[in-house]
């Protein structure tokens, strides 16, 4: 069923071990960078804004070194299942990449061109990563959804996101 | 009685057209998200989240304790009709529920999945309408020794429960943390861990977090994963007055009564792993099974199903326990609801019941409202769930991204918190592919402030001295407590790799 699990050895890729480290590089510097917390006088015994930040940055340092240890010991973490995941096809990374492209630019647009026409490109974009033809039918989709959400929350809600130069003048998407 | 009376005028609030609309709202979307493959209770309320937000207090709650149930509702349904392996928190459900499906039993499986969640549903919703009250007033009785003592309890539990590897939990649970100390230190005005990011300066919006972690971080590891080919999905026979016969009734009603005593009290520990209660009622139907039930365990028996979902619905009211009496969340998605309460500047916790009786009653109530609509709704509508089913996959995912990329950017209006989005999205990725749970990182980050407080306040008035924590008679029960699930969960755990190892034999 997983073809990875805890104890079996596998190949050792370099992300396991990256995300292990990060996280004990993470707290290292927790436990460093607390120190420099500015630590108002407070009154006598009470403890400051920086002993939170030690207790913190202590449990990712022994977490992270005991799950770093592990993985180089040839330990695998187990991948997550779920209904739509097939494990033993390996991880397609461009998709993903692709996918994570496709939020960013979608962050980037919404200022210039508003929400809802960035809200079509960002549905259009995924769908098509994802393997939706032809391109132009999940278009229509991506801009009958984010066109229905901006009515949505401008009528239902009263919540106006910001419609964007090009459809600026059309009353209706207004709150 | 005067909880009756209390629960009796929360009835009529919730009985109001205009809130009666929303519960039905509530529970059409929540299940109709929570049918939809690869989202789970947790991500159905994270992503519905934002629509919440123009809402009034009573009239969100109200929508909310709808979304909550119908999410959990939607989650097993799916698990019974695809024909994949699902989610760990339904898994025991497929089990059984699939093999059924595919003897051309599905629709026993869906009509004792409905009826044994809402049997198990009502009997845990009243159990919790007296039970909360009183768990209330022994709360506002601890002090803050007390509460750090609960909060490591909760946890030590999450983190290491949760998922396969304890030090994996642990470390999720610290980067939650560690997300949840960012920004202005609330006691002493402090800036902590803002990186000179004037984004960050307030903190990571913990919705933004959930929707991240839960949504873009799923789509992005489905996008990397996904099942190519047909979607296999099992036909179920039309018209639900022949869905159970009367020996599916006599075999159902016993696990559902026993799925609930089992689940009911697992939720309302102040611990993680609430979806204990669902693998220990499989556990003990199959103990428990005669004849030909014995037979049909680990091909399809209907036992398999009642029980657990019982089970599971039972303790999904439990978790609603510790967290309106104690603040105290113990899953994903009872983090989750925190969150929107604190939206509404409620503060779950003991004076709940006493400040905010308007609010909380009404939300019970509901919760019975919500059991009786997907009773009503879903067997009939279960020809509507198995379209929903068949959503392309791409259009999906894309609109899971869509709704996530919403969600992060109506918080504050700002494309920042989209960006912000997507960096914890990628982490999200990263966590679900090398093995580490989400969940407990979700509730580091929302515990870890009010523990800070809690042990700031503690040590303030104890004047510093660390041995406080371990001198009230209360709080060493509850780190004794502590060491005896650790040490029980090590047994458990091997018992569960056991019958898993068990039934992947048997399915070869």
């Amino acid at each position: 069923m997983n073809p990875t699990t805890p104890t079996q050895p596998g190949r050792l890729s370099f992300g396991e071990p990256a995300m292990a480290g990060g996280i004990l590089a993470l707290g290292v510097f927790a436990l460093v960078r607390a120190g420099s917390i500015a630590e108002p006088v407070t009154a006598a015994g009470a403890i400051g804004p920086r002993t939170m930040p030690y207790f913190v940055g202590g449990l990712l340092v022994v977490t992270g070194g005991i799950t770093l240890a592990r993985v180089l010991r040839g330990e695998r973490g187990e991948a997550e299942g779920g209904e739509d995941v097939d494990l033993s096809g390996g991880t397609d990374w461009l998709t993903a990449v692709l996918l994570a492209v496709a939020v960013l630019g979608h962050a980037l647009l919404i200022g210039v061109i508003g929400w809802p026409l960035a809200g079509a490109a960002l549905f259009t974009a995924g769908a098509v990563i994802l393997g939706a033809r032809p391109w132009w039918r999940a278009l229509v989709v991506g801009l009958i959804m984010a066109f229905a959400i901006q009515l949505v929350f401008a009528g239902g809600l009263g919540v106006s996101l910001p419609p964007g130069p090009l459809l600026e003048g059309v009353a209706f998407l207004h709150g | 009685m005067d909880n009756l009376n209390l629960l009796l005028q929360g009835f009529a609030t919730a009985a109001h057209p205009e809130y009666l609309a929303f519960a039905f709202i509530g529970v059409i979307l929540g299940t109709a998200v929570g049918v939809l493959p690869g989202i789970g209770p947790s991500m159905t309320v994270a992503l519905l989240l934002p629509l919440t937000y123009a809402l009034d207090p009573t009239a969100a709650l109200i929508t909310f304790a709808g979304i909550y149930y119908g999410g959990m509702y939607g989650g097993s349904t799916t698990s019974i009709l695809l024909n994949t392996p699902g989610e760990a928190s339904s898994m025991i459900t497929a089990l059984e529920g699939n093999k059924m499906a595919k003897r051309g039993k599905g629709a026993a499986a869906l009509a004792t999945a409905a009826i044994g969640s809402f049997v198990a549903g009502t009997l845990a919703t009243a159990a919790l309408t007296f039970l909360a009250p009183v768990a209330a007033d022994l709360a506002v009785k601890l002090g803050p020794v007390e509460k750090v003592a609960l909060m490591v309890l909760a946890f030590t539990t999450v983190g290491a429960l949760l998922g396969r590897s304890v030090s994996r939990g642990l470390a999720a649970l610290g980067v939650g943390m560690f997300i949840g100390l960012m920004g202005v230190d609330g006691m002493s005005g402090q800036m902590r861990f803002t990186f000179g990011v004037p984004v960050l300066n307030d903190g990571i919006d913990v919705v933004v977090v959930a929707v991240a972690l839960f949504a873009v971080g799923e789509a992005l590891y489905v996008g990397a994963q996904l099942r190519r080919g047909p979607q296999q999905l099992v036909p179920v026979t039309r018209g639900w007055r022949t869905w159970m016969t009367r020996e599916d009734w006599r075999r159902s009603w016993k696990p559902w009564l026993r799925g609930t005593a089992i689940g009911f009290p697992i939720g309302t520990l102040p611990a993680g792993g609430a979806e204990v209660g669902t693998f220990l009622s499989y556990s003990a139907e199959r103990k428990l099974a005669r004849g030909k039930a014995k037979e049909e365990f680990g091909h399809g028996a209907i036992e398999g199903v009642a029980g657990p979902e019982a089970a599971n619905n039972a303790s999904a009211a439990g978790v609603l326990v510790p967290l309106l009496t104690l603040g105290i969340p113990t899953s994903a998605t009872a983090a989750v609801i925190l969150v929107a309460l604190q939206h509404y500047n409620i503060q779950p916790g003991p004076l709940l019941f006493k400040d905010h009786g308007d609010l909380v009653w009404p939300l019970v109530a509901s919760l019975y409202i919500g059991n009786v609509l997907l009773l009503v709704l879903n067997l009939p509508l279960v020809g509507l769930w198995v379209k929903v089913l068949q959503i392309p996959r791409h259009y999906l995912y894309a609109g899971i991204l869509l709704f996530a990329a919403l969600g992060a950017f109506a918080v504050h209006f700002s494309p920042q918190d989209v960006i912000v989005l997507l960096v914890l999205g990628i982490l999200g990725f990263f966590m679900r592919r090398y093995g580490y749970p989400v969940a407990p990182m979700v509730v580091g980050l929302i515990l870890g402030p009010i523990f800070e407080r809690q042990l700031r306040s503690a040590l303030q008035i104890a004047q510093g001295d660390w041995l406080t924590l371990v001198q009230s008679p209360f709080a060493i029960v509850v780190y004794v407590a502590l060491l005896l699930a650790l040490g029980g969960s090590v047994l458990l755990r091997r018992k569960e790799d056991d019958l898993e190892h068990e039934l992947v034999e048997a399915a070869r």
